[in-house]
């Protein structure tokens, strides 16, 4: 606020000079504000209320409605109206309060702060970088044992390393870099290097807020995209489309499965079904119950799924993964076993290569045998009977699996119900639907993320702004800088470079430390995601950072062609 | 300078400069006085090639700026013009030594040279003891001396000075004044000079009277200063220039 009214200090003094009384100027700037903020938020509404269709269908698409009409009512518009005016009349009141103590004189003159040579301070200024380093460093180094802890600790410590970094080390390299002529008094880095340091640190302390709010938008994009990114390798993680596992005492069985049939049926949803017995016995070598599925049934779900297929002899099995992690440590796994209650030896080696089931939803011991040895297992496992020492098993395979969504609701109520009457550990069958997951998923994740881009499109813009508007009152100075320097003989191409030098840092330095910043808190995600489930981040971030780095590029040419056009005008 | 004519167009045409003929001799310390509005700016602007002239030609040590590339021109005002301005114009972020060793830096001449030059100047303009200061930390005679040193650092043909006393009091002015006959002597360097002080136009050579934009008079320096000055001030009241513009302080 008071680099606005700082802008317009010469346009008050020669008020005041006219005679005008302090209360009248506070009365002007207070009609001014408010009059500003009215048209404002009028325009807002306008233009908020013309764009909300277009909203609507962008929520319409994420959530996947059939529908989401135009509707008008007061409550937002009184919300709107409310909280803006209410932010107007705050920032009216508090304005005043800047110009309050000023000298007429200094008002005039315009400038406010004396324009002395501010010190740094050596000792703040390596303390700057050496709390940002441990900062990066410890963020870098994170495991999950710790990231709790540096996640309160680290972000004051970078906040306050940021702050020393703009204040205190800007300054102090910039000194170093003036101190050898040899780097110093060559050609255009005379006057960019200087005008630099002049405007780095007049505008130290925006700078460091710039920062800090870039940091806050890259991060709140970024741990969106991370999440949007889990979504993404759903499906991945679960290949298969609809699943029904039933012990064979469930009386819903049959009624369930054709119900599903039916439901796709009627959707007009292909599809293929590959039903299996799933037996268990308990392992000679790990004394674990091990869940064993036939290799023709592995073999006909691949050929559904479009996966490999395996075969087996006779007296050998394979793993089937129980998670991304587990295709990687069972690859190289080979042990010598017996199913003990049918005493049946299996020599147990490698995995099958990709994921078949979900995590979990068979458990974690699961393999395949040859279908002779699978025969042979009749005998049920210890202090069970045959009926409850094996399931029954459907897998579907959809292809459009997103459509899957409306399939089986009425199974899923029966689950919800059972839940909500604690009996769901004597649910005789275990009903998923990934494809209904998944929307649920995607719909809060891509709501999130839509909002997330909004707030960090509003704090970019806003940063950038202010670096444009710093440029902009400074504007009369640079000018008449640039008039000298024309006059003493700078052609326009050497008034370019010039230029190029002094706004490459003003936009990318706290841009760039912005940048390091995000980097490095996300290497810390990625530690806390790997735990909860198993997603490489990397990619997206590298996305989200490269699509920052564009919009930033953007801003620069554009600021940076209006800031020489005025400079030579 | 020959038949030289400047017209603002707009919404009111405005002659700044009318057919104006004079000529400045290689070596020679000239001073353009004239009233408020006569056209003195103007003239110094066209003289330093940042500015064309509607009408006429002006030619420089054999060359015209008309028929140069904005480039060239640019260059042509880096190597052979050196200026002087009423607030100096240094530039503030920059040191006193880095405020003399700009011209050069443009030019990208070797640090040792652009050293040997500085310690040159600073012993002659006096500047040795403030060369770490930055200008807001020093007098406005300093701050002038400093900029003649940025004037004089690149060894120009011509020195263009618009008001150089302007701000300054009355000991400061007599120093840079002195500075400058000192080089024009000693260095041969041509100096064209704008200014309202009948002062400041006593140390010149000649001073050429011009009034609406057009020539009114020129007289040449005598012996002694004081009748020269005396005869400035008789032109000047011919002129009927606004009283302000007249210089308070009768005699040096």
């Amino acid at each position: 606020m008071s680099a606005f009214l700082q802008a317009r200090s010469k346009e008050f003094g020669l008020l005041l000079q006219l005679g005008m009384e302090k209360k009248q100027l506070n009365k002007l700037i207070f009609l001014e504000t408010m009059l500003i903020g009215a048209v404002s938020i009028a325009t807002g509404i306008l233009f908020g209320y013309a764009f909300s269709k277009f909203f609507f269908m962008i929520i319409r698409e994420l959530l996947q409605l059939d529908s989401l009409p135009l509707y008008i009512s007061w409550k937002p518009f009184t919300l709107t109206m409310c909280a803006f005016f209410s932010l107007f009349v705050i920032i009216a009141m508090t304005s005043v309060v800047f110009i309050r103590d000023q000298k007429i004189i200094e008002l005039i003159r315009g400038n406010w702060k004396t324009d002395e040579m501010q010190s740094f301070s050596t000792v703040k200024a390596v303390l700057g970088i050496v709390m940002l380093l441990f900062a990066y460093a410890a963020a870098a180094f994170t495991t999950m044992n710790v990231v709790k802890a540096l996640s309160i600790i680290l972000p004051p410590v970078a906040a306050l390393g940021t702050y020393f970094f703009f204040t205190h080390s800007v300054m102090f390299i910039l000194h170093q870099m003036r101190k050898r002529k040899s780097l110093y008094w060559h050609r255009y880095r005379l006057i960019a290097v200087s005008e630099v340091s002049v405007k780095l640190r007049e505008n130290a302390r925006m700078y460091f807020i710039v920062t800090i709010v870039s940091t806050f938008a890259f991060l709140s994009v970024g741990t969106l995209t991370s999440l949007s990114s889990y979504t993404g390798q759903f499906r991945e993680l679960n290949p298969l489309s609809l699943i029904y596992s039933s012990e064979l005492t469930n009386p819903y069985e049959s009624e369930h499965i054709s119900l599903i049939r039916k439901e796709l049926e009627e959707q007009g949803i292909s599809y293929t079904l590959v039903p299996f017995v799933i037996k268990q016995q308990t392992s000679s070598y790990s004394q674990y119950k091990v869940n064993i599925l036939r290799e023709s049934d592995i073999n006909s779900l691949a050929i559904a799924l479009g996966l490999p297929l395996i075969s087996l002899e006779a007296g050998v099995g394979m793993f089937i993964p129980y998670s991304e992690e587990s295709i990687k440590s069972l690859a190289n796994r080979e042990i010598q076993t017996v199913l003990e209650e049918s005493n049946i030896p299996v020599q147990i080696k490698g995995v099958y290569p990709q994921m078949l089931f979900p995590s979990m939803v068979i458990g974690s011991n699961i393999i395949v045998v040859s279908d002779a040895d699978y025969e042979l297992i009749s005998e049920p496992l210890e202090g069970r009977t045959a009926m409850t020492s094996s399931f029954n098993f459907y897998a579907f395979h959809v292809a459009a699996w997103e459509r899957t969504k409306s399939i089986g609701l009425s199974i899923d109520t029966q689950v919800t119900n059972s839940i909500y009457n604690e009996d769901y550990t004597n649910l005789p069958f275990y009903f998923e639907n990934p494809g209904f997951n998944y929307s649920i998923i995607r719909a809060t994740f891509s709501l999130l993320l839509f909002t997330g881009l909004m707030v960090a499109a509003v704090l970019l813009l806003a940063a950038g702004s202010f670096v444009y508007f710093k440029l902009y009152t400074g504007l009369e100075r640079d000018k008449r800088q640039f008039d000298v320097l024309k006059r003493m003989g700078l052609t326009d191409r050497e008034l370019i470079k010039i230029v190029n030098r002094q706004l490459l840092p003003q936009f990318f330095l706290p841009w760039g430390i912005a940048m390091l910043h995000s980097a490095f808190s996300f290497l810390s995600l990625q530690v806390i995601w790997s735990n909860l489930a198993e997603v490489s981040i990397l990619s997206d971030m590298i996305l989200v950072l490269v699509g920052f780095t564009f919009i930033q590029v953007v801003y620069y040419f554009l600021i940076r062609w209006r800031y020489i056009a005025h400079v030579r005008a | 300078m020959d038949e030289v004519t400047k017209v603002y167009e707009g919404k009111v045409t405005h002659r700044a400069i009318n057919q104006l003929n004079f000529e400045v001799k290689k070596g020679e310390f000239v001073a353009v006085m004239g009233p408020s509005g006569s056209g003195k700016t103007t003239l110094l602007n066209l003289i330093s090639t940042i500015d064309s002239a509607t009408s006429g030609m002006i030619t420089i040590d054999g060359l015209s700026p008309e028929e140069m590339t904005k480039n060239e021109l640019a260059l042509f005002r880096r190597r052979q013009l050196g200026f002087v301005f009423q607030d100096f114009n240094l530039l503030q972020m920059l040191t006193v030594e880095e405020n003399l060793v700009l011209p050069l830096t443009l030019d990208g001449l070797p640090i040792k040279e652009m050293k040997r030059r500085i310690v040159d100047l600073a012993k002659k303009l006096g500047l040795e003891q403030i060369l770490e200061k930055r200008p807001n930390e020093i007098s406005g005679g300093q701050a002038q001396r400093t900029a003649i040193g940025r004037a004089l650092i690149h060894q120009p043909a011509i020195i263009l000075a618009d008001e150089p006393t302007g701000n300054l009091d009355s000991k400061a002015s007599r120093d840079v004044l002195e500075l400058l006959v000192k080089v024009n002597q000693e260095q041969k360097t041509t100096i064209l000079m704008v200014t309202h002080d009948p002062i400041a136009a006593s140390y010149c050579d000649r001073v050429i009277f011009i009034k609406d934009g057009e020539f009114f008079n020129e007289i040449y320096s005598d012996e002694r200063r004081q009748t020269f000055f005396q005869r400035i001030l008789n032109v000047l009241s011919l002129l009927g220039g606004n009283v302000n513009d007249l210089s308070t302080i009768r005699l040096p």
